[in-house]
């Protein structure tokens, strides 16, 4: 199998990581925080060890400003719910999944928030000062911004719009789900108050972890209470990160594994991922312009997105396309709206969608070619 | 250990290991153990030292903000 679908969960994943979950497995055990013995505090250490990991990657000076969740729709579920407050006015972009999309149009639909949504063009670029027009006139509590968009690839200019909001008092909250672990990024330089990632996609974890960066100063309200291994004589939740935010046992195991997802990443290097990924679309979209009745989205130089490609084979359907290519030449990929329709409507690909190839770092030079051969023959065949 | 020893509670778990971590890299010496039920009920897991390392090691648990409950020591 050519496996084309990194953006929706990268495969495979590095051996360490799938060391480090058999690791804890075979010789952990244990519940973090819950008791002192042994094997209870070597997972600590694992949850702390990963925290640590992630701190380093986004620098962050403070780990313990880092809580997990089980992937990016739970963090920015957290976010949004826990800060957002009735009366409340929020910028939003067309290029948000629905992770973002859902809940903000949920809190406007019961009447709690007020929704701005900053269109991107159609080729998937968002200008920060599209942001300044509605900031000038409107007080605005909060901007989402996905830092990727999994449909058209294009990477948003975060630090310049993040720099926008708060010169007008604004607070900003990233959605990195497709760019952790591939995009550099640096809560301080990139001035982002909340970081929602995922671990499953670039930091190579196992699905089921991911987690919430909250800039000190932030409160955030729980939507989950519970045990947390402090403060056990109280019956009221702690007011103090991670356990504030963190009820409940873990994902330990997946954490652990996150941790050597990361690892990974760091040891790499975001610049010589980056720059393997950025050769594979660059080479992708090079042959792909060629063939005949293949139209691609996104914008053209491959500096500025990630490595996912929209594509559409004139007279087809994309759920066709894709599955001519996983039962024919058994490449895997993902057709349709990729759970972002505002994107999709952005780009003028709504309802039907588009055939998405999303390369990761273990994608070769000659998977590439393959899967360009397999275009060329499905656009031949169907005139 | 012997002589006079202290306790150092934590807020939360995150903390206890950090600043075993911390203590385990400066070379002060400490024993990990289960948060004394008298003490308070804060996180699970404390650290027990000596007496005599105590303004050192809160010295260096402070310099990298480790939460720990000062009231209580
Ligand atoms: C841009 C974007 N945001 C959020 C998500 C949600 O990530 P997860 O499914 O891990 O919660 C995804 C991936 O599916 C995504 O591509």
């Amino acid at each position: 199998m050519i496996y084309f679908d990194n953006a929706a969960t990268s495969f495979p994943k590095p051996e360490e990581v799938i060391a480090a979950m058999k690791d804890y497995f075979f010789h952990v055990g244990g519940n973090t925080g819950r008791s002192a013995h042994q094997a209870a505090l070597k997972a600590s250490e694992i949850v702390f060890e990963t925290r640590e990991v992630l701190a380093k990657l986004f620098n962050i000076s403070d780990s313990s400003r880092i809580v997990f969740t089980k992937n990016a729709t739970e963090a920015l579920n957290f976010a949004i719910y826990g800060f957002l407050e009735k009366g409340d006015q929020v910028i939003t972009t067309s290029l948000e999944h629905n992770s973002v999309m859902r809940p903000l149009r949920h809190l406007e639909i019961i009447g709690k928030i007020k929704l701005f949504i900053v269109s991107a063009n159609d080729k998937g670029i968002i200008e920060p000062k599209d942001f300044e027009k509605i900031l000038k006139r409107e007080k605005i509590k909060l901007v989402v911004v996905n830092h990727a968009s999994n449909v058209t690839g294009t990477i948003a200019p975060i630090k310049e719009i993040a720099r926008t909001a708060h010169k007008y008092g604004s607070t900003i909250l990233i959605d990195a789900a497709q760019t952790a672990g591939v995009v550099n990024i640096d809560v301080n330089e990139d001035e982002i108050d909340m970081l929602a990632f995922t671990g499953h996609k670039s930091l190579f974890g196992p699905q089921g972890t991911g987690g919430l960066y909250i800039r000190e100063g932030i409160e955030l309200e729980p939507l989950i209470r519970g045990g947390t291994g402090s403060n056990s004589e109280e019956e009221i939740q702690p007011d103090f990160l991670p356990d504030k935010l963190e009820s409940g046992t873990p994902n330990t195991i997946g954490i652990a594994g996150l941790g050597a997802g990361v690892k990974y990443v760091l040891r790499k290097g975001i610049s010589e991922i980056h720059q393997k990924e950025a050769e594979l679309t660059e080479c992708f979209i090079k042959e792909a312009e060629k063939i005949e009745r293949v139209i691609l989205y996104g914008p053209r130089e491959t500096t500025k997105r990630v490595a996912v490609v929209s594509f559409n084979i004139t007279g087809l359907t994309p759920s066709e396309v894709a599955y001519i290519l996983d039962q024919e030449f058994g490449i895997a990929c993902r057709p349709g709206l990729h759970c972002a329709p505002a994107a999709h409507k952005t780009i003028g690909t709504f309802p039907q969608g588009t055939v998405r190839f999303s390369f990761g770092y273990f994608n070769n030079i000659s998977e590439i070619e393959t899967g360009i051969k397999a275009l060329h023959k499905i656009s031949r065949r169907c005139v | 250990m012997k002589g006079k020893e202290i306790i150092i509670v934590f807020r939360s778990t995150h903390d206890a290991i950090k600043a075993k971590n911390l203590l385990g890299k400066e070379g002060i010496p400490f024993e990990v153990i289960p948060t004394p039920k008298e003490i308070s009920a804060e996180c699970g897991i404390s650290l027990k030292i000596e007496e005599p390392l105590k303004s050192q090691a809160l010295q260096i648990l402070k310099s990298w903000k480790v939460r720990y409950r000062d009231d209580l020591l």
